[in-house]
């Protein structure tokens, strides 16, 4: 207990120095030059049910790279979950994939926010999705098009939900 | 007259420009008012680079976190570590690799910046297959991307020393220092 506590202790003392310096968070997304097509996977949810990338083919996917350590990931949340609101459910999916954390750390972690993610959240053990998606850094994040092809990506923190994102989301949706 | 009224102001606006160039590209220092910690910060030719010092019992917390064997936990925490913020501020693409950085130590001796990729190595040989904090070894940033992770220097406690880094931007090399950067302390600086 004593343990847990000096690595919140620290984890906050981070926290207030992370407040001061990191970026605003912008909503450019990088367009794909060559459309290539998304890696399918398996991996399971807070339930411990099984979730394919495929599942969702015909939807256009956000599929966010994250941790709960990770304070731009933490950031832009908020900004993903009132995406996942505000478009519409039948043609669009946010799908948050955890890095090499479990549920239980999850579970307490998404206690903490001030909104709980209604949003997929699958956890990927062994960070090998992520490998496959060539995956540098957290958060990273693509744009997935209705037939499972990669379109836009964003490397570092975003605000999810800002208009111009939502735009391209329903672009997508559209084709 | 007026030819020279109009002169004096060109002088002075390009004058300006110059001051104005020259203070965006210094080094920017912070100091946490919570903590004391401090933090350093360049913008030049659409690159920011951020230096946070942490301290060595963040570093154990961390990867205490992640379930390090205890010898792993205290040799990434004698290493001075900063958290470490790139971000492309310009409006094309922009790269870096930080196996062409570099830091100096004061007796002017030029070292290699660990990467991850050499860590990642020595983790693996001591059964750790955790992947992630340390700053990536290369970055290709669009415009609006940012990264962030640990940059780690082997130095000893309060050490100063200056980071010299690289990146590449619309197939432009470029060079920046970040001067008179000190490594944290084995704990929080009295206020």
């Amino acid at each position: 207990m004593k343990h847990l506590l000096f690595i919140a202790l620290l984890t906050s003392s981070f926290a207030l120095e992370a407040d001061w310096q990191q970026p605003e968070l912008s909503h450019n997304l990088t367009v794909f030059k060559d459309v290539i097509p998304a890696t399918d996977f398996e991996l399971h949810d807070m339930d411990e049910e099984k979730v394919r990338l495929s599942d969702y083919k015909g939807k256009v996917v956000l599929l966010n790279f994250w941790a709960t350590w990770c304070p731009p990931c933490i950031r832009e949340m908020p900004s993903m979950e009132r995406l996942h609101q505000q478009v519409d459910a039948d043609g669009f999916k946010v799908i948050a994939v955890n890095q090499m954390e479990d549920v239980d750390q999850v579970f307490a972690f998404t206690g903490q926010l001030e909104v709980d993610p209604t949003f997929e959240i699958l956890f990927d053990t062994t960070s090998a999705v992520s490998r496959d998606y060539a995956v540098r850094g957290l958060p990273t994040t693509y744009l997935i098009d209705k037939d499972g092809r990669i379109r836009y990506r964003a490397v570092g923190g975003r605000e999810f939900d800002h208009a111009e994102v939502i735009k391209i989301i329903e672009q997508l949706m559209a084709e | 007259m007026k030819k020279l009224v109009l002169g004096t102001l060109l002088a002075i606006s390009v004058v300006m420009a110059l001051v104005t160039g020259a203070v965006a590209s210094e080094t920017k220092v912070h100091k946490n008012k919570n903590t004391g910690l401090l933090t350093w910060t360049l913008n030049d030719k659409g690159f920011q680079v951020e230096l946070i010092q942490l301290l060595p019992d963040f570093i154990r917390a961390i990867y205490a976190k992640h379930n390090f064997p205890k010898d792993e936990i205290e040799r990434a925490a004698s290493y001075c570590v900063f958290g470490t913020i790139l971000k492309n501020t310009s409006d094309q693409q922009l790269s870096y690799r930080v196996a062409d950085w570099r830091y100096q130590t004061s007796d002017g001796k030029s070292h290699p910046v660990k990467t991850k990729t050499q860590w990642l190595e020595e983790w693996r040989k001591a059964g750790v297959t955790f992947s992630w904090t340390l700053l990536p070894d290369v970055g290709e940033f669009s415009v609006g991307d940012w990264q962030q992770g640990f940059t780690t220097i082997k130095l000893p406690r309060n050490a100063e020393f200056d980071l010299i880094f690289k990146w590449q931007l619309d197939g432009v090399v470029h060079t920046g220092t970040l001067e008179n950067i000190i490594c944290a302390p084995e704990s929080l600086p009295e206020m």
